[in-house]
């Protein structure tokens, strides 16, 4: 592959994050600008992913670049990247999320350059987390996604942001540490040729006894801390309530989806040896999560945090369909991520501007929304419907595929999850009856329904809800496309 | 050998000597103005390191090399007990010294012209680095101990030499106490060395050898070897700050002048690094399990090496929780990167515990970026000082929209020292507990315990951020000159000269800056070299 479109496309973002510091007033038109560049170069990946001849190495990584950065004879880093079906579909994941917060958050009046470049650097560092194949440029993305959003939630959030932004830095780096440890370890005790992806796939074999037990208990309490799992879970709905909107569409729709995108890609595929012996484990931790998630939510009154538990909840049911260690479960797993990245960034999105028209996001305080706000009422209703599971939305395939690997893998045991996804739809149906309907309650004289710019952002993701619910196959052709089958699962 | 050619080997040392001489001379003839002496240090001083580096080899200017290089890096005769001996490690911490000295005596050039004690303040730094260059060339603990005395009085003198601060003289005081205690025990130490091995030479001593077939005879002398060994951890623990030998270091870097501050924290004290290097190196690398001492009543046998590994962990944990601990809780910011700066002693020395070539690299790595980082931040204080900024972290409100350039040269400092991603602080930690990982055993704990201190010291470098970015301008304070932040913007120079706080001292901050993200980003032509330097010196053993 002559053209190194990642690097360029990581150029792109840089340069545009950059701009938009710089920019002033100009801003939200530069970040505008460089997420449209991004969904272009996002396309072209896409196009080039599907074009024989560009796979490399195995496991095989399209647009591969490797180009040595340190080589100092026990340590050779090299900066190598590379995308597989897996990661394409999280960049997707990036790029709309990216543009939808651009949009939605387009008249932030509080010093708007420092906001949107720190919306275009949380986007950029995930990226780089999506192609990195390399145990430190991993970490520098991992860790570069941690700083503008803990600036985010720090200055941009609500009365409590101090202590929401502390927590979510002392929780996720905390856990990054023992992550880069773990990683480094695996690379050092396998004594694999560098830090790369490759190398260190290819010398995992060599870890014999309980060493990859524990090396994958570690990058997993790594990874989990992000998801988040229970018990490591409490940062989240702090984080979610202080955060800005904008904050928490990239908090629930992308940085939730690095821990995920860390175990597969780190974890399951790098110590598959490791990964069995850890399985139970993780299964009950995800059993855990996706209950304690969902009785929680059922109990909030704030509907910021109500969403920011059911996400715990759909994270589970990730963990749960990675844990299943089948091809299906890792498709479900892989599905779902990006399924509640949509709808949980359109929740926060139709929460977020619940608050800025009402004045509150105090659910039993609120009520006959429907009548007074129909575009707000509209959009709460299709994120709440998806997020419960509703056939021709983006989760319904989602969640059905992860329920159906876990009764190939588990049978029975497939009855929690379904039992608790009742109760998930149950809080949502309960939600919408109070703040939709019912007698009006609360509703400001005059009251002005969503503004245009909100339409769009919540548009978009609307839009990515309806297309890959009735037709999943557009989505998961990309996942099932990487070499899921040569993985030694 | 002649004198001569003894001296051409030492020649950048002559000319840190030549220009502290010249520095008096002028002085004395009565040129005082401070651009004069500091141009004539700072230019000692980089002769001093164009001549290093040709020693080292460096293509363009190799030619000017004086060291001979059979005599570098090479394993001295048998049965010889040279003083003095060159390595390529050695080399790269003498231009680390030099570097410190030179940040610090280009940014004083931006002091007031005519203030006194410019000549003593230039003549003192040039004598202590003088004294630095030689601690990384002894093979002798004698000669280490008698050059470490030398860096040691020009710094009870530079803390002392505005001679009007009572908090400096009291901070001279203690830290002269302290100085001349702990070269009391180093030597001590050494001398009971002395007594069980017959030599002060680092390589006897560092085979060992003299411990079991016992050169005075008797099986040698085990206890003298472990008192020695404990006097010389705790003297020279005191050069580097350890936990809990670190007490007169918060104070003495606090009541200093800033700019001495800045010397004394990020030059002086790794010498006693260095000196570590060489003292611990060779016993930790050459006894980890070969040769064994019998105890006294009959247990053991117990194996030197190993033991020394141990207690150098603890003390390197022991250092960096500790000194993270505290420096959360200062409210002064002198005092905060003083504790700081402890921690970073810490991280260094869990290096020398492991003793491998890879953890030397990322030792020596640490000491440059820490040289860079901690000057730089002192030198930061200072300029801060001569705007006006109290000593209290809480006085930085606003820094961010009063001071832009040096706010931002300083969140950069901080950001490295924290161990942030794209600075050469974070390389530094990522090769070090690196290298922790890769000798494996109980050494991987060595590296949690620095990244989790690490993240423990995000918060207090953190909330200075916080302080300078997030809290808006204190409004009891007058809008200083330059707070027009549209044409600061525009004029990054015009602002800093509307700082008010002198090109020298600007145009080295923002070196110090551009330094920490290049290196950051691109470090392979330091790094290369200097795990070249650090495998050559381990493989020689000492």
């Amino acid at each position: 592959m002559s053209v190194p479109l990642i690097s360029l496309t990581l150029a792109s973002l840089a340069v545009g994050t950059v701009a938009t510091f710089l920019a002033g007033r100009y801003a939200r038109w530069v970040a505008l600008g460089t997420s449209a560049l991004f969904l272009l170069e996002i396309g072209i990946l896409f196009s080039g992913y599907a074009w024989p001849g560009l796979l490399h190495g195995i496991p095989q990584f399209a647009f591969y670049e490797s180009h040595a950065w340190i080589s100092i004879g026990w340590l050779t880093i090299n900066y190598t990247v590379g995308v597989d079906g897996i990661s394409l579909v999280m960049i997707l994941l990036t790029g709309i999320l990216q543009i939808a917060t651009v949009l939605y958050t387009w008249n932030e009046q509080n010093r708007p350059a420092a906001w949107f470049g720190l919306v275009l650097l949380t986007c950029l560092g995930c990226f780089g987390v999506f192609v990195a194949l390399d145990i430190l440029f991993f970490f520098l993305f991992w860790e570069a996604v941690l700083v503008p959003m803990f600036f985010i939630i720090g200055y941009w959030g609500g009365p409590n942001r101090r202590y929401a932004a502390i927590k979510f830095f002392v929780y996720t780096h905390v856990a990054s540490i023992v992550m880069l440890v773990g990683l480094l370890a695996l690379a050092f005790y396998s004594h694999a040729a560098s830090l790369d992806f490759a190398a260190v796939y290819a010398a995992e074999p060599a870890l014999t006894g309980v060493v990859p037990a524990f090396l994958f208990l570690a990058l997993f309490f790594g990874f989990g801390v992000k998801f988040p799992v229970v018990p490591f879970h409490t940062w989240l709905p702090d984080a979610h309530v202080e955060a800005p909107t904008g904050g928490s569409v990239l908090l629930a729709g992308l940085l939730l989806k690095l821990g995920a995108y860390g175990l597969i890609r780190w974890g399951v595929e790098v110590v598959p040896n490791g990964f069995h012996t850890d399985t139970p484990i993780l299964l009950v931790i995800a059993f855990a999560s996706i209950i304690w998630g969902s009785v929680l939510s059922l109990s909030q009154r704030d509907l910021k945090r109500m969403v920011a538990y059911s996400s715990i909840n759909h994270m589970g049911i990730v963990l749960l369909a990675i844990a299943l260690n089948s091809e299906l479960g890792l498709v479900a797993a892989l599905f779902l991520m990006f399924a509640h990245g949509i709808v949980s960034a359109l929740l926060f999105m139709t929460a977020g501007s619940t608050h800025h028209i009402y004045g509150t996001r105090d659910i039993p305080s609120l009520g006959g929304t429907a009548s007074a706000t129909p575009r707000l009422a509209t959009a709460i209703m299709i994120g709440s419907l998806a997020s419960l599971g509703l056939p021709a939305l983006i989760s319904f395939p989602a969640e059905f595929t992860a329920l159906l690997a876990t009764w190939q893998a588990l049978a029975y045991w497939v009855l929690i999850p379904l039992v608790v996804l009742v109760v998930t739809a149950g809080f949502y149906i309960w939600m919408m009856q109070r703040v939709l309907f019912g007698p009006p309650k609360g509703i400001p004289n005059p009251v002005h329904d969503l503004p245009a710019l909100e339409v769009i952002a919540m548009g978009i993701l609307i839009a990515f809800t309806v297309l890959f619910g009735i037709l999943p196959d557009l989505l998961v052709h990309w996942i099932v496309l990487s070499p899921i089958g040569v993985w030694p699962l | 050998m002649s004198l001569i050619a003894t001296l051409l080997d030492f020649l950048p040392e002559v000319l840190l000597l030549a220009g502290a001489l010249l520095v008096f001379l002028l002085d004395a003839i009565g040129i005082r103005r401070i651009e004069v002496v500091g141009s004539v240090a700072v230019g000692a001083i980089l002769l001093a390191m164009l001549f290093v580096f040709a020693d080292l080899g460096f293509a363009p200017v190799a030619f000017l090399a004086t060291v001979p290089t059979s005599l570098i890096d090479a394993v001295p005769a048998s049965g010889s007990t040279p003083l003095y001996w060159f390595t390529s490690l050695g080399f790269f911490f003498q231009i680390f010294f030099l570097i410190a000295a030179f940040l610090v005596a280009l940014a004083s050039m931006s002091r007031p012209s005519h203030e006194r004690g410019a000549a003593v303040f230039y003549g003192m730094i040039l004598l202590a680095t003088l004294g630095m260059m030689l601690v990384a060339v002894a093979s002798d603990l004698i000669f280490l101990l008698i050059a470490i005395e030398l860096v040691g009085i020009p710094s009870y003198l530079l803390v002392a030499y505005t001679r009007r601060d009572v908090r400096s003289m009291e901070a001279a005081m203690k830290f002269f106490i302290v100085g001349a205690l702990s070269t009391v025990l180093s030597f001590f130490g050494a001398s009971f060395l002395y007594g069980a091995y017959g030599t002060t030479n680092l390589f006897v001593l560092a085979s060992g050898s003299a411990v079991n077939s016992g050169a005075l005879g008797g099986g040698g002398f085990p206890l003298l070897v472990a008192i020695g060994y404990c006097l010389l951890i705790a003297g020279l623990a005191f050069k580097i700050t350890l936990v809990p030998f670190h007490a007169w270091a918060v104070d003495v870097y606090d009541g200093a002048p800033d700019d001495v501050s800045a010397f004394l924290a990020g030059g002086t004290k790794k010498i006693g690094l260095f000196a570590f290097f060489l003292v611990f190196l060779g016993p930790v690398l050459l006894i980890r399990g070969t040769v064994e001492f019998q105890w006294f009543g009959g247990i053991g046998p117990v194996a030197l090496g190993p033991v020394l590994q141990i207690v150098l962990s603890v003390l390197a944990v022991v250092t960096m929780t500790i000194a993270n601990v505290l420096a959360l809780m200062q409210k002064s910011m002198k005092r905060m990167l003083a504790y700081s700066s402890i921690s970073q002693a810490g991280y260094m020395l869990i290096g020398i515990a492991v003793g491998t070539a890879p953890a030397l690299t990322g030792a020596s790595l640490q000491v440059f970026s820490h040289v860079v980082m901690k000057s730089g931040a002192f030198l930061v204080v200072a300029a801060a000082a001569s705007l006006g900024v109290g000593p209290l972290i809480a006085d930085w409100r606003g820094m961010g929209q009063r001071h832009p350039w040096l706010s931002v040269s300083f969140a950069v400092m901080l950001l490295s020292l924290a161990g942030v991603p794209l600075t050469v602080g974070f390389l530094s930690k990522f090769v070090l507990f690196s290298a922790a990982v890769e000798a494996q055993g109980y050494f991987i704990w060595l590296a949690v315990a620095g990244l989790l201190n690490s993240a423990l010291s995000v918060f207090y470098y953190g909330r200075v951020l916080k302080v300078m970015y997030f809290d808006g301008p204190d409004p009891a304070l007058p809008a200083p000159p330059g707070t027009d932040r549209s044409a600061s913007e525009a004029a990054p120079v015009l602002a800093l000269r509307a700082g008010g706080i002198g090109y020298a001292r600007a145009t080295t901050i923002a070196l110090i800056a551009i330094v920490i993200v290049v290196l950051g980003i691109y470090p392979g032509p330091l790094l290369q070299p200097l795990a070249a330097a650090a495998q050559h010196f381990v493989n020689l053993g000492l």
